[in-house]
């Protein structure tokens, strides 16, 4: 697993994304968590925890009450803290990394490397959090966070773990180019663009959201990197949207 | 990753990229989880790594020791210092605790309600002294130099109050398995601080994740200390058992307790077997993770 730092080589992509090499040389990409999502899980899973400490609460006054015996108590305090402090290593460790807010958002904490956690990680990790909060309101770890590259707080960098954003992921249909590219537009584009992968990926990821912007905004966002693409192959065009879409047409196609 | 150089869509990469992680996921899991294993961390894990750091065993034990001693020396001499150190209406409510003996013992309801407090309490303030040990140790030292302290001054106070013999006979039952494990729990979080300080030639994180292992046999084996204390706490302390009683257990737990930390552990060989963390791919069979770290 490689750690962006500033000597990062220029080509890397400014992403938050954890490369992950497997003993079997496979690669893959897992989408780190932000704070904002990690921020929503933890809220609902304190709600989580709320829920389950109130009633638990009244029935040990309750019970009290009733029976006169501070036995109740006894069970309540050892249940309090096993809801504060053992609520996390108990659910991650039972859900694969995943607590009911984690789930909830599809976050999920895995060790460095890919390696789903381990029951030492999560209390390690799960500790720390007394770290993690101080002064107040998680105030070291957003800091903490804010300034890591792959947003982990202290706990997550004691433990070596990642929390990650697991994205529900659907092969779209092929990209349609509406209306149909016309033989004689597709005349003025080469055969084979000059263009990369990596502009490839991103006029499909612009063409996809056609429909969803605001008309100036595509024109705006399309006429970024349609000059380039037509200085570099010498192409004039009158609607940068379109120009591109033939562009993408044509890159493309010929895989299909 | 052919996808990726292929230049499929990234939909595409995506999709595949959350299949692959799927399935590492499943091939690399951890092992399952044995009561094999918690036996191994406590009947060697845990002592080991605690002899192998002595050195921040016995830093902490100064840290704590010494305003322990302070906060004993202080209001025995002055009441004024107690007050300095504890409001004066938690102090009277120590004194009055422990005005009276435990002749009559208390009830068995609040026997167990007071066992659970000292678990959610204690527990708690152990954990918290190990954790703040993250930022360079200070958290740690303080909240044993704080505890330290506290302990201290309130049994002062206490003594000068004429409650002297029932604190001690009260205490004498829980205090070796209590006072070490937040001893320890500080001495773990000053280990995990100074890792950060002195990373023998390794990244600060790659030094912090070396030190993970011990780290967590440390703190379970503080949290079953712990939870072995609060039961005493809860009902062996104020059970009306003659003091001889008390204070000849007392003397055997102290035993047991340095026995176990001196000897347990020291001959058997299968020091990694059943430990927590292993996995296979992840220790043997690959570098250490601040090799292949590319910082």
């Amino acid at each position: 697993m490689t750690i962006a730092t500033a000597r990062a080589l220029p080509h890397e992509p400014l992403d938050t994304t954890a490369d992950v090499e497997t003993p079997e040389h496979i690669r893959f990409r897992y989408r780190v968590a932000g704070p904002s999502k990690r921020a929503v899980a933890y809220g609902i899973d304190t709600l989580v925890r709320l829920t389950i400490a109130v009633p638990i609460l009244m029935l040990g006054a309750l019970g009290d009450v009733v029976g006169g015996e501070g036995f109740g108590m006894g069970v309540l305090f050892v249940f309090l803290f096993a809801l504060e402090w053992g609520y996390f290593v108990v659910l991650e460790t039972l859900m694969g990394g995943q607590s009911l807010g984690k789930r909830a958002l599809g976050l999920r904490v895995v060790k460095q490397g890919g390696f789903p956690l381990s029951f030492g990680d999560s209390v390690l990790r799960n500790l720390l959090r007394a770290a993690d909060l101080l002064p107040g309101m998680y105030a070291i770890g957003v800091v903490v966070m804010s300034v890591d590259p792959y947003f982990r707080r202290l706990g997550d960098m004691v433990a070596g773990t990642l929390v990650v954003s697991e994205i529900p992921s659907k092969v779209a249909n092929p990209l349609e180019i509406s209306p149909p590219p016309l033989e004689k537009e597709l005349a003025r584009i080469p055969q084979r663009p000059p263009v990369s992968p990596a502009e490839i990926e991103a006029i499909e990821l612009l063409l996809r959201r056609i429909g969803q912007l605001s008309h100036a905004r595509e024109e705006e966002l399309a006429g970024m990197i349609a000059p380039i693409i037509a200085h570099r192959m010498r192409a004039r065009y009158r609607d940068p949207v379109r120009f591109l879409a033939l562009v993408y047409h044509r890159a493309t196609g010929r895989r299909s | 990753m052919r996808a990726r150089s292929l230049g499929c869509s990234p939909d595409v990469v995506a999709h595949l990229d959350g299949l692959a992680s799927r399935t590492h996921n499943a091939l690399y899991a951890p092992r399952p989880y044995r009561l094999d294993a918690a036996w191994h961390l406590l009947s060697r894990g845990f002592p080991r790594t605690l002899r192998k750091n002595w050195r921040f065993l016995v830093v902490a034990t100064f840290l704590f020791a010494f305003p322990f001693v302070v906060g004993i020396a202080g209001s025995l001499t002055s009441a004024e210092f107690a007050r300095g150190v504890l409001p004066t209406s938690m102090l009277e409510q120590m004194a009055e605790n422990y005005a009276e003996g435990f002749e009559s013992g208390r009830g068995g309801g609040q026997d167990s309600a007071m066992a659970g407090f000292y678990v959610y309490n204690n527990v708690g303030i152990a954990f918290r002294c190990f954790a703040t040990g993250i930022l360079f140790g200070a958290g740690s030292v303080f909240f044993l130099v704080y505890n330290g302290l506290i302990i201290g001054t309130v049994f002062g106070y206490v003594m000068t109050q004429g409650g002297g013999t029932n604190i001690l006979t009260f205490t004498s039952g829980h205090a070796p398995f209590e006072l070490t494990a937040i001893v320890i729990s500080g001495a773990a979080g000053m280990q995990m601080g100074y890792a950060l300080v002195d990373t023998g030639g390794r990244t600060r994180l790659g030094s912090l994740r070396s030190q993970s292992k011990e780290l967590v046999d440390l703190v379970v084996g503080t949290a079953v200390m712990l939870v072995i204390a609060a039961a005493i706490e809860g009902f062996w302390s104020p059970s009306s058992v003659s003091p001889e009683v008390k204070w000849a257990f007392a003397g055997c737990s102290w035993l047991a307790v340095f026995a176990y930390f001196i000897l347990a552990g020291r001959w058997s060989s299968d020091s990694e077997r059943g430990r927590f963390d292993r996995r296979p791919g992840s220790e043997r069979f690959s570098l250490p993770p601040e090799w292949t770290e590319r910082a």
